[in-house]
């Protein structure tokens, strides 16, 4: 309630007053997301990786997409947890803060879409604390309470596999946060049409 | 690299033109690609929309590409995942010309016409498959037979679709005789007559200005108007008219007529000012209509004998062929051919009456069976009755006499012609099947009302009937009889039903074709009797019970059917399309053997062609589900 007040002497990075800025426009974009975290509580565990694609005007931008992994180092030590997938993979890594400020920078002041978008902005904002940052300011809509809306269902949970095979999308046996960021934008968009919304 | 553009380059390089690229090439085309997800039925691009900055990859679903000919959207291709469509912005500036329409949830990927362009002109190979693909319609030229002919009539649907004749392509003389304008007149002639050419060509810096025929020859030369000994340009006709390349006989026609000349100069880009390519005569010109369908007819109707009309026949089957090869709709090729069909038959009647004298009553000759239903591509038998007016019975020997007569020699003349009389001896020359219009009513009544009495004659092929000769008001009669009879009459369709189910299925219980087990087609599949006759059979049975009147084609009856039954309007398309790559699946296979194309070598068969057989097959079940339904087959069952 009064986290505004813990923060209003604090003097944001750089980054932080650019991306605040990029608000003063609406957005047509959209960004698709997903993350792969340890563990589901935002004050324990943390980010490993984070895979997003951007959607505007109904189409998947294939360029305009961001991945990362983060050197976790620290807490998978901590924990006792193997660091290999880190050692193992191809695409680019970044410290967490280093990470953070380009993802920021990546999704300005796009509408961030996700299943179980609540979860990763819990994830992204405490991220964003150690940084002295404020919370997140992008609206989100959440892919799984799009389909429950669509279906008329409020009882049953969804997860991102059960919605591909729902609408037959085809998986790849490699699964990272960019798999799961595409996928999660194809569903975005059958979703959105089905629901009408443009 | 991007996990996302990684996946979408592994996708593409299983697909032709892109596993020609490296994939370092692919790369890059996928980090400019744009995903779209197409709602069934949603049309991405239509005719005559303004080209869009991208083409397409099918990555999920299919889309229908499809014209719109004789106010009737026609199928020309199915594309299926890593089939490319929406070529023209490669190749042309005008608008789409075509339609392109999701038939189910598709996964699109689009692809920048700017970011590809680059590698079509590096690449001779990607260059080539995007250009056969865009001239031939399909989505995969490696697929066709007539590969590496890269025909102008990618247009073809353009205008006036009906008409073959409109864009069929010319050929004509490539290398024509140029001279420059200081030549002498005697030389050229020497050299027109060595080359056996009526014309040559007169060019000034490479450029067409004029031209000399035999006309000027004789006009201003043997009159004595100017020596031998002058230069050519002081005879020569000036100036050329001009034309495109890719000229068709319809434009050419009427550029010759519009500017009373006999020749046209093909240009490069069509105008005067450009490189000559050839030059059409009219002898070209009536090379080319020898094989159009109009002149078909007239020389069918100024044929004297069975001799002639063999050889129009002949002419059939090549133009089918080739009109096949160059992907016009199946349906405009049974329509030109039935029409062919139809003035066989009636010339046929016709020498038959110029022999025998005119008939001493009025009469009709129907084509039953196929013929009747306009579904003839490939010679097969001929099935025909006469009907003949009610007469004073004093004078009925003499008339009934008469008809048979006619029949005799019609039926032989068509045999001549290549139409074998059918076995079951269902043509018009038999006793039984020249009668009068009374006898006819009770033979159907008869049929009709205690269906299934004589187990040995089929009666459901006299109910596909197509008036070739005579008088129309006959034929309405008959009609009129028939749909009189079975109105609300349970029997009837129970027996028709039954008969339509009791065809021999075409897929085992294994998913596997059932072929032949014994005799010379031994392993071969019967298209006809375990495909095309229960389409037909069910077809003929729905159009009787809604009563819908005068419509004898298949497809056109199930295309009627889905309207005036919406309910099922879905089964009745699918089987409307169905019959039709039947029909086409049969006739090529007729087409490559010569025959009536009713047993398929499957081993033959292309994969994609086996998959198209066995999906043409699926809808069936459901017509047979509807069947059952909708007449409660009980009683013969």
């Amino acid at each position: 309630m009064l986290e505004w007040l813990k923060n209003i002497n604090k003097e944001h990075p750089e980054f932080w007053k650019n991306y605040h800025s990029k608000f003063e426009k609406r957005s047509s974009r959209y960004v698709i997301l997903s993350t792969q975290n340890t563990g589901l509580n935002p004050d324990k565990d943390v980010i490993l990786s984070i895979g997003a694609i951007s959607v505007i005007n109904n189409s998947i931008i294939v360029g305009d997409s961001f991945e990362v992994i983060l050197l976790q180092y620290v807490y998978l030590h901590e924990n006792g947890l193997s660091n290999e997938f880190i050692i193992e993979s191809k695409q680019p890594k970044l410290g967490e803060r280093e990470a953070m400020q380009a993802f920021i920078d990546f999704i300005g002041n796009a509408v961030l879409v996700g299943h179980r978008i609540n979860l990763i902005v819990d994830f992204i904002n405490v991220a964003l604390e150690k940084m002295d940052c404020g919370k997140l300011k992008n609206e989100a809509l959440d892919i799984e309470i799009m389909y429950r809306k669509l279906m008329d269902i409020t009882d049953k949970e969804f997860s991102i596999d059960a919605l591909c095979d729902i609408f037959k999308i085809r998986k790849s046996e490699e699964s990272s946060s960019s798999e799961d960021a595409y996928n999660t934008a194809l569903l975005f968009l059958k979703l959105k049409s089905r629901l009408g919304l443009n | 690299m991007n996990a996302i553009v990684e996946r979408i380059a592994d996708f593409l390089k299983k697909y032709p033109p892109f596993n020609i690229l490296s994939f370092e090439e692919l790369t890059i085309v996928a980090l400019n690609i744009k995903v779209i997800n197409l709602e069934k039925n949603k049309t991405l691009f239509q005719i005559d929309d303004v080209l869009h900055d991208s083409f397409y990859v099918v990555a999920s679903g299919t889309i229908n590409l499809s014209v719109i000919s004789d106010a009737e959207e026609t199928l020309l291709n199915k594309c299926v995942e890593g089939d490319v469509f929406g070529l023209r912005p490669f190749f042309a500036k005008n608008n789409y010309m075509m339609t392109a329409k999701a038939r189910e949830e598709c996964i699109v990927y689009t692809i920048p016409i700017a970011t590809f362009r680059p590698f079509v002109a590096q690449n001779e190979e990607v260059l080539n498959f995007l250009l056969e693909s865009f001239a031939s319609n399909t989505s995969n030229p490696t697929d066709r037979e007539n590969k590496g002919k890269l025909l102008s009539d990618n247009v073809i649907f353009s205008s006036q679709p009906s008409e073959i004749q409109h864009f069929q392509s010319l050929s004509y003389n490539k290398m024509p005789l140029k001279v420059p304008p200081a030549s002498i007149i005697k030389e050229v002639a020497q050299l027109m007559t060595d080359n056996l050419l009526d014309n040559v060509i007169i060019l000034d810096q490479n450029l067409p200005i004029g031209i000399v025929t035999d006309t000027d020859m004789r006009s201003k030369i043997a009159t004595g108007r100017f020596p031998i000994t002058s230069t050519i340009d002081t005879i020569m006709s000036s100036p050329v008219i001009t034309v495109v390349e890719n000229v068709s006989l319809a434009e050419a026609q009427l550029l010759l007529l519009k500017y009373n000349v006999s020749h046209l100069c093909v240009t490069q880009d069509g105008s005067i000012k450009s490189e000559v390519k050839g030059i059409i005569t009219e002898h070209d010109l009536v090379v080319a209509q020898a094989s159009n369908p109009g002149f078909l007819i007239k020389e069918i109707k100024r044929a004297q004998d069975a001799k002639e009309l063999q050889k129009v026949r002949t002419k059939l089957s090549d133009l089918i062929q080739t009109s096949i090869a160059k992907n016009i709709p199946l349906l405009h090729i049974i329509n030109i051919a039935s029409e062919i069909n139809l003035a066989i038959i009636k010339r046929s009647v016709e020498l038959a009456i110029l022999e025998l004298g005119s008939p001493p009553a009025r009469f009709a000759w129907l084509s039953i069976g196929s013929q009747g239903r306009k579904e003839q591509l490939l010679i097969t038998d001929q099935d025909n009755i006469l009907v003949f007016e009610d007469v004073a019975a004093d004078k009925y020997r003499d008339v009934k006499d008469y008809f048979i007569k006619l029949a005799k020699k019609t039926v032989g003349t068509l045999q001549k012609v290549g139409y074998e009389p059918c076995p079951n001896g269902h043509v018009a020359s038999n006793l039984q099947w020249c009668k009068s219009l009374t006898e006819w009513t009770k033979q159907y009544t008869n049929w009709i009302n205690s269906p299934g009495e004589n187990r040995n004659e089929n009666c459901s092929i006299f109910l596909d009937y197509e008036i070739a000769f005579g008088e129309p008001k006959i034929e309405e009669m008959l009609t009129d009889i028939i749909f009189n009879n079975v109105k609300k009459n349970k029997l009837f369709f129970d027996y028709l039903g039954n008969d339509a189910l009791r065809k021999p299925p075409p897929i085992s219980f294994f998913k596997k074709f059932n072929v032949e087990e014994t005799g010379i087609n031994k392993d071969k599949f019967d298209i006809k009797i375990r495909a095309l006759m229960p389409l037909i059979d069910a077809a003929r049975l729905f159009t009787l019970s809604q009563n819908i009147q005068g419509i004898n084609n298949t497809y056109m009856r199930f295309k009627q059917l889905a309207m005036v039954d919406s309910k099922h309007s879905e089964i009745y398309l699918n089987c409307a399309e169905a019959f039709l790559t039947l029909s086409k699946i049969r006739t090529l296979e007729g087409l490559k053997n010569d025959s009536d194309g009713q047993y398929i070598n499957l081993e033959d068969l292309s994969k994609v062609d086996k998959e198209k057989l066995k999906n043409a097959l699926a809808p069936m079940k459901e017509l047979e589900d509807l069947i059952k339904d909708t007449f409660q087959l009980t009683k013969f069952s």
